[in-house]
């Protein structure tokens, strides 16, 4: 008899300290810390559980590891050769005569590029490219894309001021990398209705002489 | 005769050309707004200044005669030559208006005609602002409601036991039947039965709920370092999610966005006017003003001066910039695999479908419980984009399955669900 007192006595206790303390602003309780949180590295975990060293200085010893930037001198596979031109009003003069390394684009290429556009351009310089996007109205000077002044701009020019910013235009070289921007020019290209070169749907048209990952 | 018909013939000539004249005139008239969007609206406001002057009462300011012609034209060689240029050009320094050198002199005309005759449009009411209030607190509350019936009903039962065992005790006494004291209810064994029964049930049932929640995060709403409130930005401004978690097409993890992705924006705007009301869970209205003001401090910008503060101590970044902690509402444990690029870029899933709708909450919280049963029953009723040998369409990569290919052909199978294609093996997420 007492026996199941105590029993039902404890039922309820646990049951109580399972349900009671959640929060919505907490993230609870996990069953086997060891195979939850990674003892690895791991981008953004939190080392709450297993702190490598108390030292806050140390990386470990940060609560939160981000993923630290790629080694000086290393290139991702498939990637362009880095923009060595410099961000200042000289390099903005001189941009305008780096050439476009996409010769070509195919058609999926083009469509990946319009989507890549879509995504990071859109919201301010519209889907159509005309300057009118969502955010437009509240940002100073967004370029109108078909206007005159950029169908003569150079696609260097242009690269330079997606590379490194330009007035109220922030750089987007954290969001395309070098292939995505010369490829969203091409889009852009593409918008104000000139012809953008097509080359077949194979898998070596898209392949420049300044990747740095072609066999020569 | 023939001077009639000279006479005829010159006024025909005038009236063609007036005719083509006030057509032309109209044409330009009409094309002043469309010309001033097209040109001169990124940067300029006809009403207040923007990137530029605003251009209203523009021929008070500006030199008679062809200096706005000049201007517009060539606005560098103006700057050159011209003082008012030059003190135009010292007051908006560093931007630089841009060259229209295209522009006809006509056109320009019916541009400053429309600034000259621009009515700014009347401010829309705001509908729907007075009846969003009085949705909240008249919640019924059905269980309180059954709770308070069925404790009802228990001590009805109760009193009406009393009343019968009461009863029989005086028909007992009446007859002069010798009982033995009643057991009390508390010590009557089919009472104690009962009620262990039921703790038994309604104990194992919270128990067994609170230990499968265990290591779950439904809900999860942390209070985050800044009010980031993602139905102004992914909602309301129609902001792309990659925009700022690109990482979900590329990688593994969707990536937070480092603070020069929200600089991108912030730049230019610095206080937040919206009509939507930021409001935090208690009820408590958030400053978005103030909320743009912590992430300049976190990026070290300079909002007077508009630029960064100066890097001194030579760590790369300017001084006193650094990154937000963000808190991470996602977490799954470290023996489960999850790769957002195969789900968002190969699969093609919207982010809504585990995510919610993320584009209307203020504050994100967890919205599935990232349970394995969720996993694998999503992974059951999906299909895969299935590569069509007869089109084309579909993922190229699934041409190698020959099998199902071959079922297809053969009507064995209409679709392709991930789970054909081994998305419930174990080792597909744990290893």
């Amino acid at each position: 008899m007492k026996r199941i007192t105590y029993l039902m006595a404890g039922l309820l206790v646990a049951a109580i300290a399972t349900v009671g303390c959640g929060s919505d602003r907490d993230p609870g309780r996990v069953y086997m810390p060891d195979m939850a949180y990674s003892r690895a590295y791991e981008s953004y975990a939190q080392l709450d559980s297993n702190k490598f060293t108390t030292n806050p200085d140390k990386v470990g010893g940060k609560k939160i590891y981000y993923n630290a930037m790629p080694p000086a001198g290393t290139i991702k596979r498939g990637e362009l050769f880095p923009y060595i031109i410099a961000h200042d009003t000289v390099g903005y003069r001189i941009s305008a005569k780096v050439e476009n390394p996409i010769a070509g684009m195919t058609k999926a290429g083009l469509q990946e590029a319009g989507r890549l556009y879509n995504i990071n351009c859109a919201i301010c310089h519209d889907a159509k490219g005309t300057g009118q996007g969502p955010v437009a109205a509240k940002v100073p000077g967004v370029a109108n894309l078909t206007g005159d002044v950029y169908k003569l701009m150079t696609d260097g020019t242009m690269f330079y001021s997606i590379t490194y910013g330009k007035n109220n235009m922030g750089s987007y070289a954290s969001q395309l990398d070098r292939k995505q921007r010369w490829e969203v020019i091409k889009y852009i290209r593409s918008l104000q209705g000139v012809d953008v070169t097509m080359t077949s749907d194979s898998n070596t048209a898209t392949a420049t002489t300044n990747d740095s990952t072609v066999k020569k | 005769m023939r001077r009639n018909r000279k006479i005829v013939q010159i006024i025909l000539t005038s009236v063609f050309l007036l005719t083509c004249i006030s057509l032309t005139n109209t044409v330009f008239a009409q094309d002043g707004e469309a010309l001033f969007k097209a040109n001169c609206a990124s940067c300029h406001k006809v009403d207040k200044d923007f990137a530029g002057p605003a251009l209203k009462g523009w021929k008070d300011r500006v030199p008679p005669g062809d200096w706005i012609y000049n201007w517009v034209h060539n606005p560098a060689a103006m700057i050159a030559k011209d003082p008012f240029a030059k003190e135009l050009f010292d007051k908006w320094k560093p931007t630089m208006m841009t060259s229209f050198a295209s522009l006809k002199n006509e056109e320009i005309d019916a541009i400053m005609k429309y600034v000259d005759n621009y009515a700014p449009e009347a401010p829309k009411t705001a509908p729907g602002t007075a009846t969003a209030v009085s949705t909240t607190g008249s919640e019924d509350n059905n269980s309180l409601l059954y709770g308070i019936l069925t404790l009802i009903l228990a001590v009805v039962a109760l009193i009406l036991l009393q009343v019968n065992s009461n009863l029989r005790k005086l028909t007992d006494q009446k007859e002069g039947i010798e009982r033995s004291e009643p057991v009390p209810f508390y010590r009557n064994k089919a009472y104690i039965m009962l009620a262990v029964i039921v703790l038994f049930a309604v104990g194992g049932y919270f128990l067994v709920d609170g230990i499968i929640g265990l290591g779950r995060q439904t809900n999860y709403k942390p209070v985050q370092p800044i009010f980031y409130s993602h139905e102004v930005h992914a909602g309301v401004n129609q902001i792309s999610c990659l925009y700022c978690h690109g990482g979900a097409q590329d990688s593994k993890q969707a990536g937070i966005p480092s603070v020069n992705v929200c600089m991108n924006c912030h730049v230019a705007i610095n206080e937040y006017k919206g009509d939507l009301k930021l409001v935090r869970e208690d009820g408590s209205a958030v400053d978005g003003t103030a909320e743009i003001k912590k992430l300049y401090a976190y990026a070290g910008w300079d909002a007077t001066n508009k630029q960064y503060k100066p890097d001194t101590n030579g760590d790369g970044i300017p001084d006193g910039a650094k990154p937000i902690a963000w808190v991470k509402i996602h977490n799954l444990p470290d023996h489960v695999y999850f790769n957002h690029s195969q789900h968002v870029k190969v699969g093609k899933q919207n982010c809504q479908t585990c995510h919610g709708e993320i584009q209307k909450m203020a504050e994100v919280k967890q919205f599935s419980d990232l349970s394995m049963g969720w996993c694998i029953n999503c992974h059951r009723e999906t299909k895969v984009d299935f590569y069509n040998n007869k089109t084309g369409e579909g993922n190229k990569f699934y041409s190698i399955y020959e099998k199902f290919h071959n079922d297809i052909k053969n009507h064995k199978m209409d679709s392709v669900t991930v789970e054909s294609i081994g998305g419930t093996e174990c080792q597909k997420c744990h290893y």
